[in-house]
């Protein structure tokens, strides 16, 4: 199938200026600053192909929003090639623009004044798009996503779940080819997320989108994405389908039982106990050779429980055991 | 039949997504009447102030000080214009610092519409309401204090030169916003620019007040253009000074714009390479 996207060697180099401490050693920057050099992306190369929906993961400054910003042209790269449905993108950014949906979770890009209504008119307009073939289009987004009832009250007045459907929408009115999400359920309720998601991954199958989505939560990428990306520091340390990963490096949880007792003595195979306080136990059970429900069970059985929380791990310890592993 | 060739469908689209986005800003401002309205009054309010110390200087008229220059009609009329061009001028240069500051110029930068067109067509849009607002307010407070009206095409004159006068007053604004891709903050250049609106550009006084060698620089600086122009019109109209009013407002429109199209285009060169 022809890619969507081919990134070869691309790298991004940030410069700025050292801050220094003390009035005499600012003076004295004034006149022969120093510089730092931070490498955020370092030759990174992947290939998506049209249709796939991929996730770029890896803890805070690991370099995928850089990576991101980069594809969707609002970042020229220090180095290296990117093709993105055939054009490059700092070169071409507003011919991309056409082809793009983009949305960033903590940014908005309606006009928050204005009704959900209007900012939907102005992007037809931005778009060019015919005026018979977008009220088509907006009515089959509005029905999916439901937000029929939120049409006439300003972006401003939205919770965060409603805002972030509306984003999506709008992201999707000039039908683009290819979807770029920037931590699309950050922040979001539990149910807001799962509709999010469950739209998203909907709508791309539907329509054949290509998805780019870069994520903290390990839960997008298993309900969304087919394929993962792990990036840190700057470098492509993973590359492979979600199946896989989360069969190497999600089949964990973490259960948090708040009990009568100060501690609950539990030995199952795969289930170890982490640091907590008194009342509290927290456990971190390994699904490969212990169930969830069965530990639940054990513990209950014990008597005296009064709540059960489960976890996935934080995104950071996966990517972090991803990291270790690869370094074994 | 003839297809349109590209270049110009090109420029009907972008020329439909500006006018949107002025409807959207025009809309944004008569939403918000209770905004006007309060604007409406502080323009009456400045004006009661300005008219009332303009009037104690003129009782006078003594010879050899301003006074004896003055109009018989008083400086009300000028005040009027020249406060009326600056409270219609929109704080475009707020939106910058903050989209630029803020990093929310990146999803405007997805787009395939030039954020800085669709955000000036915007501000226009607020800015008509704002001229037609204050504009009725200045004349239902002329028609009420029983002034003499502008004598001839004076409201004419002043209508015309008021509104592009206006929107110089936006280009220089848009200028000064555009200084936060470099100093982050935009206070210290706008500062600096409504200084020289009230010393060059006659927000209070006419500039040909001043002394010869500073009313020369006054007349040919962008700040006169924006308010002393249009004020002076109100005074004492004439075609000829309208003429050359208007040619020197053209210019320095033309000039400003691309002022800002290039200071623009090095801001964004900047935020592409480093970041927003």
């Amino acid at each position: 199938m022809h890619p969507a996207i081919t990134v070869k060697e691309l790298r991004k180099t940030y410069r700025f200026a050292k801050a220094r401490r003390g009035l005499a050693q600012s003076l004295a920057g004034l006149f022969h600053p120093q510089f730092v050099e931070l490498q955020a992306v370092d030759a990174v190369s992947f290939e998506i192909a049209a249709g796939e929906r991929v996730a770029i993961i890896g803890p805070n400054g690991a370099g995928k929003s850089t990576t991101l910003k980069m594809l969707c042209g609002v970042l020229e790269p220090s180095g290296g090639a990117a093709q993105v449905l055939g054009l490059t993108p700092w070169k071409q950014r507003r011919r991309l623009a056409y082809e793009i949906g983009v949305v960033f979770g903590q940014r908005t890009q309606l006009w928050t004044e204005l009704p959900v209504r209007d900012s939907f008119a102005l992007l037809r307009r931005i778009y060019d798009q015919p005026a018979a073939a977008f009220a088509r289009r907006r009515g089959e987004l509005v029905e999916r996503f439901g937000v029929g009832a939120l049409l006439d009250q300003p972006v401003n007045r939205l919770s965060l779940g409603q805002r972030m459907r509306c984003e999506i929408v709008a992201a999707l009115l000039h039908a683009p080819r290819l979807l770029f999400l920037d931590e699309p359920t950050i922040g979001l309720d539990v149910t807001a997320k799962a509709a999010i998601r469950d739209f998203i991954r909907e709508q791309s199958k539907g329509e054949g989108q290509t998805v780019l989505l870069t994520s903290h939560d390990t839960r997008d990428i298993e309900l969304v994405c087919e394929r993962v990306i792990v990036i840190n520091a700057g470098r492509i340390v993973l590359d492979q389908p979600t199946d896989q990963l989360r069969r190497r490096f999600i089949a964990r949880k973490l259960v948090t039982l708040v009990s009568q007792a100060p501690t609950l003595a539990l030995d199952m195979p795969g289930v170890t106990r982490r640091p907590s306080e008194p009342h509290t136990t927290i456990l971190e059970i390994d699904t490969r050779q212990s169930r969830v429900d069965a530990v639940i069970g054990a513990a209950l059985a014990l008597g005296g429980i009064e709540d059960v929380t489960v976890e996935d791990p934080p995104m950071e310890e996966v990517v972090h055991e991803i990291y270790a592993a690869l370094h074994r | 039949m003839r297809s349109t060739p590209p270049c110009i469908a090109r420029l009907a689209d972008d020329a439909a997504a500006m006018g949107a986005a002025y409807r959207v800003g025009l809309a944004s401002a008569i939403a918000s009447a209770p905004v006007l309205v309060g604007r409406a009054i502080f323009y009456g309010v400045c004006l009661m102030v300005l008219v009332a110390f303009w009037d104690k200087v003129g009782a006078h008229r003594v010879a050899g000080t301003l006074g004896a220059h003055l109009p018989l009609s008083g400086m009300a009329i000028y005040v009027g214009v020249t406060e009326w061009i600056t409270l219609s001028a929109p704080a475009v240069h707020l939106t910058l610092e903050d989209d630029i500051r803020s990093g929310a110029l990146e999803p405007h930068l997805l787009r395939p519409k030039p954020y800085l067109t669709q955000l000036l067509a915007a501000q226009a849009g607020g800015m008509t309401a704002r001229l037609a607002m204050l504009g009725a307010a200045g004349l239902a407070l002329l028609a009420l204090s029983g002034r003499p009206w502008p004598a001839g095409f004076g409201l004419a004159y002043v209508t015309v030169l008021g509104v592009i006068g206006t929107s110089i007053g936006l280009l220089l604004l848009t200028l000064v916003g555009l200084t936060a891709f470099w100093l982050r903050r935009v206070l210290p250049p706008l500062l600096i620019v409504q200084k020289l609106l009230f010393l060059l550009g006659g927000l209070f006084a006419p500039i040909s007040f001043y002394p010869g060698w500073l009313h020369t620089l006054a007349v040919f600086s962008p700040f006169a253009a924006s308010l002393a122009f249009a004020g002076q019109a109100a005074l004492t109209p004439s075609a000829s000074d309208f003429g050359w009013a208007l040619a020197a407002q053209a210019f320095w429109f033309a000039a400003l714009s691309v002022a800002v199209a290039l200071v623009w285009r090095a801001g964004l060169a900047k935020t592409l390479k480093d970041g927003a």
